[in-house]
């Protein structure tokens, strides 16, 4: 293709790009390192209280918003540097709970950014594997079903994925909240009270599970489709040869399906490393929080009105900067076997 | 001793039936070729040999042992497939290992077993290359390897050279041929190519629908041909078929009247005769006289064609033969040459015996083997 005529395709999904990406992530990155906050000045303020004689005034000095001309409050924007960062990532309070008698990980976990650091990442390296591993079972399973029920099921297994996520979130947490259907089902079953949103490690695994239930069925159905381009001669080979069904899977199977796991397992890491759907629907807030709320927390105004954005941007670039690293290894792989394979 | 048995094989999917019934033994050490078109049921009979498909009916004994429950891997079978059915994860040595390292063969013997396998197809200097590296021969090669590695009763070919170019399949043909040879192993092949089949076979069975046509040494195929359809198979050109009828020894139809043909019945009659069985003379004179149809040079010789009714009917002219198209020729056909059909079953039928020309048609066919010389 000549270059103009790349340009000229390419051209639309650059500028879309840089308008709704890479501008937006430079001014969160910006914005990370200044503070804006209100002016605030000091008046003195003369209060008489009618008295006898004389009235009794006495003088005192407040701090109020300090206001423009046309009366609104005046926002002072200051370069903060690290300052917003070091004010999420606290190395000292860190430092201190890590160091002898100062509580450990306990105490670490207690500070709002590793509490979510900490259930952000239990939440993406554990949902990980199920889903991939759910998602390829059912694969195989329904590719050795007749024909003729594939698509019913195939439309079936794939409900869970269309449905809106805080919908099917709220959806688990209403089946399980206090004498939801299964809650019952499983006092009836274990023969004891059972309260799986009072704490937080039941909710985890609820989280955890509503994210499988909902993600397995995309892994699915790439697998799937995967499955269908397997070279039969190569399967019908390996029987031959005399490999059993697992061999089969694991020399014939896994390795057509490697670049569709990869795949899959990057889209997996970036979805639930942004974790927030999960924090809203089963209202875990008190429990557990993810970095995406950390943020989202940030944003809300306060009492006065106030947002943290700048807190907020650190957050957020955080995040970022989190699943760049998770991704690393992926991609490194990805790399080396383009490069091997050229 | 490990021949393969087969006692009223037969396949049906629903109604309808891609198998019939076939019947036959395969002696220890023989190179057999299921030779017909597509969809013919040779790859079916061989892949229900393999175990990848159970027979709907009959029998199937490789050596002395019934097969029919028994899972591929338990039969003793290696399999080369036409799209090389290769491992692409792995390499060419890893691809030749896997089945010693899944039928866990004392992995101290495999090095040598593996280099051993490479070397008799010639692939020892690619061993750590992966498939995607190799050419399409190459490929096969491998597939070659990978099949004599674990020395097994039986191997089975379904078109291993289908997908290689014309000057390859000519070398890699010679090579099985040689393989086979030297490993001494029974060995069934499945092609639609004639010349493969002639060349490799020990004996071919000619399929069509779903039967088999005719089971015979490459030479008794050639020359006597069961029926039509083996006759319009085998050859090329294929042996020339014309509907007629043979009254008191004369097969006559449209522009042909071939007189000597003692003790076959009356009536309605295909008669049938090679190309090269024919003599191609310039103006009228022989048995079939017509205008030049289409006249193509082959270097080696020139092929006649004209139209008898229906049917276009070759013969073989010396290479410096000419004509023009339509130019009245005539093809000299002796009554040795002929071979008679039944019109409506297509059947070979036999001279009465007690009146039976002497001797084949031609006997020295088998060692001349004229079909590889129009390849």
């Amino acid at each position: 293709m000549k270059a103009r005529t790349f340009a000229l395709f390419i051209a639309p999904s650059v500028v879309l790009m840089i308008l709704f990406i890479a501008l937006p992530l430079a001014s969160v990155l910006v914005q990370s390192f200044y503070n804006t906050r209100q002016v605030f000045e000091v008046v003195q303020v003369e209060n008489c209280t009618p008295g006898f004689l004389t009235s009794v005034c006495t003088t005192e000095e407040r701090s109020r918003p300090k206001l423009d001309a046309a009366g609104r409050p005046v926002l002072e924007t200051t370069f903060v540097g690290l300052d917003t960062y070091r004010l999420l990532l606290q190395p000292e309070a860190v430092a201190q709970a890590l160091s002898a008698g100062g509580g450990g990980l306990p105490a670490l976990f207690n500070l709002d950014f590793y509490r979510a650091l900490r259930f952000t990442l239990t939440f993406t390296l554990l949902t990980g594997p199920f889903v991939i591993g759910i998602g390829l079972a059912v694969a195989l399973a329904v590719n050795g079903i007749v024909r003729s029920l594939r698509g019913p099921v195939i439309f079936i297994m794939l409900l869970p994925f269309i449905i809106t996520p805080v919908i099917g979130a709220l959806s688990i947490r209403w089946l399980f909240i206090g004498d939801g259907i299964l809650t019952v089902a499983l006092e009836w079953l274990l023969g004891r009270d059972l309260s799986l949103f009072a704490e937080g490690w039941t909710l985890e695994i609820l989280m955890m599970l509503y994210r499988v239930w909902h993600v397995a069925p995309f892994a699915f159905v790439v697998f799937y489709a995967g499955l269908q381009t397997v070279d039969q001669d190569t399967l019908e080979s390996a029987i031959v040869d005399g490999a059993s069904r697992f061999e089969r899977l694991r020399y014939v199977v896994v390795p057509h399906l490697m670049p569709l796991i990869v795949f899959v397992t990057l889209i997996n890491l970036m979805d639930s490393y942004r974790v927030f759907e999960e924090v809203i629907g089963f209202s875990s807030q008190a429990h557990r929080i993810s970095l995406q709320y950390l943020t989202y927390s940030y944003l809300t105004p306060d009492e006065t009105g106030n947002r943290a954005i700048s807190r907020a941007s650190a957050s957020s670039m955080l995040t970022m900067i989190g699943i760049v690293f998770i991704l690393i290894p992926l991609l490194v792989r990805t790399w080396r076997d383009h490069r091997v394979t050229r | 001793m490990v021949g393969v048995v087969l006692r009223n094989v037969t396949k049906r999917w629903g109604s309808f039936t891609g198998v019939h019934a076939v019947d036959l033994v395969i002696g220890d050490r023989e190179f057999v070729v299921f030779l017909g078109p597509s969809g013919c049921g040779k790859t079916t009979t061989m892949r229900m040999i393999a175990g990848l498909e159970d027979p709907s009916d009959g029998e199937i004994l490789i050596g002395d042992r019934v097969v029919n429950d028994l899972e591929p891997k338990d039969r003793d079978v290696a399999m080369v497939f036409q799209n090389y059915g290769l491992y692409p994860n792995l390499t060419v040595y890893e691809n030749i290992r896997f089945p010693l390292k899944v039928r866990r063969v004392d992995a101290s013997t495999h090095d040598a077993r593996v280099r051993k396998a490479a070397a008799m197809v010639e692939l020892g200097d690619l061993l750590h290359r992966r498939p995607k590296e190799l050419s399409g021969g190459q490929r096969q090669r491998v597939a070659l390897a990978r099949a004599i590695v674990r020395e097994p009763a039986v191997f089975l070919m379904d078109e291993p050279l289908s997908n290689l170019d014309a000057k390859l399949r000519v070398s890699t043909r010679a090579q099985i041929k040689n393989l086979q040879h030297e490993l001494k192993v029974t060995t069934i092949y499945v092609t639609h190519d004639q010349i493969e089949a002639m060349t490799l076979a020990d004996r071919v069975v000619v399929m069509n629908k779903g039967r088999f046509q005719q089971v015979g040494t490459p030479t008794e195929i050639y020359d006597r041909p069961a029926n039509t359809f083996v006759a319009g198979f085998i050859g090329s050109p294929a042996m020339n078929l014309m509907d007629g009828a043979v009254a008191a020894g004369v097969f006559e139809a449209p522009g042909v009247r071939v007189p000597g043909l003692v003790g076959y019945p009356d009536g309605p009659a295909t008669l049938g005769f090679r190309a090269e069985d024919a003599e191609v003379a310039a103006g009228p004179g022989g048995e079939i006289a017509a205008p030049v149809y289409s006249i193509e040079l082959l270097g080696d010789a020139t092929l006649v064609s004209v139209r008898v009714g229906p049917a276009l009917v070759a013969a073989r002219a010396p290479k410096t033969f000419r004509a023009e198209i339509g130019d009245p020729v005539s093809f000299r056909i002796g009554a040795a040459g002929c071979h008679v059909f039944d019109s409506a079953s297509g059947e070979r039928i036999e001279p009465a015996p007690a009146m039976a020309s002497p001797g084949p048609a031609r006997a020295d066919l088998g060692s001349t083997m004229p079909i590889g010389a129009t390849a």
